[in-house]
């Protein structure tokens, strides 16, 4: 019997008063945390007498130490950071400047190399980082500043008074498998917030609350995902040099999915390399991560690793659709950051420097609301007016119609892509419609019994050891602990649909698209199809993808005790 | 009636706990910057002794809070002998351990007197008149200052840890022990104590064994571990499993092996229909020698077994056991 979490309901939680609560120490958070420190400090200069106080901002993140649950793979514009820290370049860990790219064409065996790299993939002035340390490092900065970080501590619920967010209640800690408080048991606290900034990263747990709660998605193209699956390798010296870009297309999703590879060259003959596949495939049988073992069985990739050892493993989500589908950014007691309101641009596959940069806007909305103690929708509503008068709209908006371009496939795609790099963006109208990704799944009937000529990338990968590995395997060196003892994170709201229908309408794709074995159907010959489904979810690793690929939309992402998820470093 | 400071020790079956000397130290602390007077009580069945013992301390009286139905320990009974006593005697500010007991009893105590109690404290400060004490917040990441609104007697427990027991202040005469009767009426107790039992630390210390049997999902059904430990029984050796098995409940969370559970290194690792996973083998890998039967000759079990078995376990475990038992019975 699968017992899931939720709040403990009839108990008395401890209350907090704060003036800002950030949920999410990523990029987004950090950065938030960082100008408004900043910014009250550059106020408390100037105004001896009206002090501002730092005492009650408070930085939830769900991860045990700081950039722990951060992946990206990374290359970063250094734009925004350039505004946060005039300088930073000294003394941030950053891996190496970008050197050299390359765009490739796979197919089978071979590959055509891009005469010219297209514009949005043009990364000099960029740097190679590992976005879990870059973010650490943020991190003690904003550490250094008097805020408090609670690390270990995730948002669980949001808080509300008639249509006014009000603050945060945390996980609760020491709940055991049947939701029942153990003897170590500590309810969760509610931080009564004056505002509550949300930095979740993708599909954010409390953004989707608010999401739905006042319906914003409502005229918004709705948001799409890919799922990023990442090794980081460690190689011969020499083989790929440090600042080194490459970008494959093609093989081996075939036309009928969207999305590519990178490598990216790190110091010490470190190299980050992954795939990410959009959530919008066909086949319910696709396997993202057994995508990027398939990858890495192309000759040409397969050369550059020859001799190469993985060292670490991860995956995550990120937001795709671009401008059209970002929800409203404010409203009364909230703002929402970085990828969590699904800023990133999609053309460059980049969204770090957009998630710091918006961070800033909410920190200086927050700060404007802080000296008028006002923050009702009036003030903190400023922040959206702040981002479409901001570079970020400007950079999205000449993107808005990228992605949708490709959701019939590569070469419709290609095509889109270059009139619309003519006219501003526009393309062949000023917004493309696009489709939940989701909603291209297709049911097994209508598909070919064996895969036809996709079967190859179909199901679970096999693994040698040495150039791909099982996902177990994989797993393994994400690092991912949790708690064993608690309830289920992953709510599933009507189980008898993946035992009664999903098993037989797409054959449980949840086993597939989760990248770390979380979903499993086991023998049960009580049940119709003979099997039920079973769930690890202290494998998770918090990508979020169940959340947004199961085709009937009953998986929910909750958070876990906080402290348990991948131990990324490096990633 | 004069203010004053009542530290109730705790006593287990006849013993003090030593923490209470911890509570002590925290009240001759605040009385000394209190000016308040300091006593302490003692609850139980026959406790005249143990008051002796506190009485050897800095404090002017001790009370042995004395009642036939306070022993064994029940909370009904403490909450309701204590808040005789308490009424009786009007203490101002009540401090008590943070023990399992306390925390079983306490709640109850001060609800029944309409009061609160401020729990888990790890400190207090004096500010000005008030008395604040400290708690910690967010597993300890701050610290919050709280204080009483309502009236007294005021309820407070110290963390295990928080005052030192070595620095408990002798008396320079001891103290007078006065014992009072509390009337329990029978009705009042709801709970029905049985024996004192000590749950054993862990069940089973599987880094000791010399010979592990384990298992994995190949054992099917919860009713086939029996097999399998008749295996073990008959080697000798312990049961274990990999983590679905545990994680199904068939055996406890202590017989797993691997990245989630114990690490082993037996003379003899056994793994039936254990595919091998590599959170698996970091638990096991270095067993001395290590025998796998698995149906699937392409598990990875076999990449680090010494002798690989391909077939059903099924079929090779009961003669094996057979086999085992003439073999032992021969020597």
């Amino acid at each position: 019997m699968l017992i899931f979490r939720k709040p403990l309901e009839g108990i008395e939680r401890p209350q907090m008063p704060a003036d800002v609560v950030i949920v999410g120490g990523g990029p987004a958070g950090m950065a938030c945390a960082l100008r408004l420190s900043q910014l009250i400090d550059q106020h408390n200069s100037q105004n001896p007498d009206k002090q501002l106080s730092k005492e009650n901002i408070y930085l939830l993140e769900k991860a045990r130490e700081i950039g722990q649950h951060c992946l990206s793979g990374a290359l970063l514009d250094p734009r925004s950071m350039r505004e946060l820290l005039p300088g930073f370049e000294k003394q941030a860990p950053l891996d190496a400047p970008v050197s050299q790219e390359a765009v490739y064409f796979l197919t089978r065996k071979g590959k055509f190399k891009l005469p010219i790299t297209p514009p949005p993939l043009r990364d000099h002035g960029n740097y190679v980082i590992s976005l879990n340390r870059f973010v650490k490092w943020l991190g003690s900065k904003v550490e250094e500043t008097g805020i408090t970080v609670f690390t270990g501590f995730a948002g669980s619920e949001l808080l509300f008074e008639g249509d006014r967010v009000t603050g945060v209640r945390t996980d609760d800690k020491g709940v055991d498998k049947q939701n029942q408080p153990k003897s170590n048991f500590e309810p969760g606290y509610d931080l009564q917030a004056k505002v509550v900034i949300l930095a979740e990263g993708p599909r954010g747990s409390l953004t989707k609350q608010l999401i739905t709660r006042f319906d914003l998605m409502k005229d918004r193209n709705p948001q799409t995902f890919g799922q990023g699956v990442k090794e980081l390798w460690e190689l011969p010296s020499g083989r790929i040099a440090p600042g080194q870009v490459i970008y494959t297309m093609g093989w081996p999703l075939t036309s009928k999915e969207y999305g590519g590879a990178w490598m990216y060259g790190s110091k010490d003959n470190i190299v980050s390399l992954g795939f990410v596949t959009a959530l919008e495939y066909p086949d319910p049988r696709l396997d993202p991560q057994h995508v990027l073992q398939d990858f890495k069985q192309h000759p040409f990739i397969a050369g550059l690793l020859e001799g190469g050892k993985m060292i670490r493993y991860g995956a995550k989500s990120l937001p795709y659709s671009g401008w059209w589908a970002v929800p409203p950014l404010a409203g009364d007691g909230w703002m929402i950051v970085g990828d969590s309101a699904g800023l990133l641009n999609s053309a460059r596959l980049k969204g770090i420097h957009l998630a710091i940069k918006s961070g800033m806007l909410a920190a200086e909305t927050a700060f404007e609301a802080l000296k008028q103690d006002n923050f009702s929708a009036s003030t903190i509503g400023q922040y959206q007016a702040k981002v479409e008068s901001s570079w970020i709209r400007d950079e999205l908006w000449k993107v808005r119609n990228f992605h949708q371009g490709f959701e019939h496939g590569f070469w419709a795609g290609m095509f889109h892509a270059g009139i619309q790099q003519f006219t501003g963006g526009y393309g062949l109208r000023n917004r493309y419609p696009g489709t939940a990704g989701y909603q291209h799944m297709k049911k097994l009937s209508a598909l070919s019994a064996d895969g036809g000529d996709e079967a190859y990338l179909l199901g679970p990968a096999k693994g040698d050891g040495k150039l791909t590995f099982d996902k177990l395997t994989d797993l393994y060196h994400s690092g991912t602990k949790h708690e064993e003892d608690q309830p289920s994170h992953l709510v599933i709201h009507d189980t008898n649909i993946c035992n009664v229908r999903c098993i037989k309408e797409f054959g449980s794709p949840c086993q597939n698209f989760c990248p770390a074995n979380v979903y499993e159907m086991v023998d049960d010959a009580e049940q119709p199809n003979g099997k039920r489904i079973s769930l690890n979810p202290s494998n998770c690793v918090h990508c979020k993808t169940c959340d947004i690929q199961d085709p009937y939309q009953i998986i929910t992402w909750v958070p876990p005790e906080g402290g348990g998820g991948p131990n990324y470093d490096g990633m | 009636m004069p203010e004053s400071i009542l530290v109730v020790v705790e006593q287990r079956e006849g013993k003090l706990n030593r923490v209470s000397w911890e509570t002590l130290t925290a009240g001759q602390a605040l009385s000394a910057e209190t000016g308040w007077p300091l006593q302490a009580a003692v609850v139980g069945g026959g406790v005249a002794g143990l008051a002796g013992e506190v009485a050897g301390k800095k404090v002017t009286k001790v009370y042995a809070v004395e009642s036939p139905r306070l022993d064994p320990y029940t909370p009904d009974a403490f909450a309701a002998g204590l808040k005789q006593f308490i009424e009786a005697q009007q203490p101002k500010l009540l401090l008590m351990p943070h023990t399992y007991q306390v925390r079983d009893f306490v709640p109850k105590l001060a609800t029944a007197m309409g009061r609160t109690v401020i729990s888990d404290c790890i400190g207090y400060k004096k500010h000005g008149e008030k008395l604040v004490f400290t708690r910690q917040m967010f597993q300890g990441k701050l610290a919050a200052d709280v204080s009483f609104g309502c009236e007294p007697p005021w309820f407070v427990t110290f963390q295990n840890g928080a005052f030192r027991a070595d620095k408990v202040e002798a008396g320079t005469n001891a103290a007078p022990v006065e014992t009072v009767k509390v009337d329990i009426p029978d009705n009042v107790i709801r709970n029905r104590p049985h024996e004192v039992f000590k749950e054993a630390k862990q069940a089973v210390d599987l880094t000791q064994a010399e010979i592990i049997v384990s298992i994995g999902r190949g054992i099917k059904e919860q009713k086939n571990i029996e097999l399998a430990k008749q295996l073990a029984d008959a080697l000798g050796g312990e049961i274990a499993a990999s983590r679905p098995i545990c994680d199904s409940g068939w055996l406890p969370m202590d017989r797993q092996i691997g990245s989630s559970g114990q690490t082993v290194a037996p003379k003899l690792y056994l793994a039936l229909g254990i595919s091998g996973a590599i959170q698996h083998i970091v638990g096991m890998k270095g067993s001395r020698t290590i025998i796998a039967v698995n149906k699937d000759s392409e598990a990875p079990i076999f990449e680090i077994a010494d002798y690989a078995v391909v077939g059903n376990l099924f079929d090779i475990v009961p003669p094996l056991i057979e086999e085992v038992k003439k073999a032992k019975a021969g020597a």
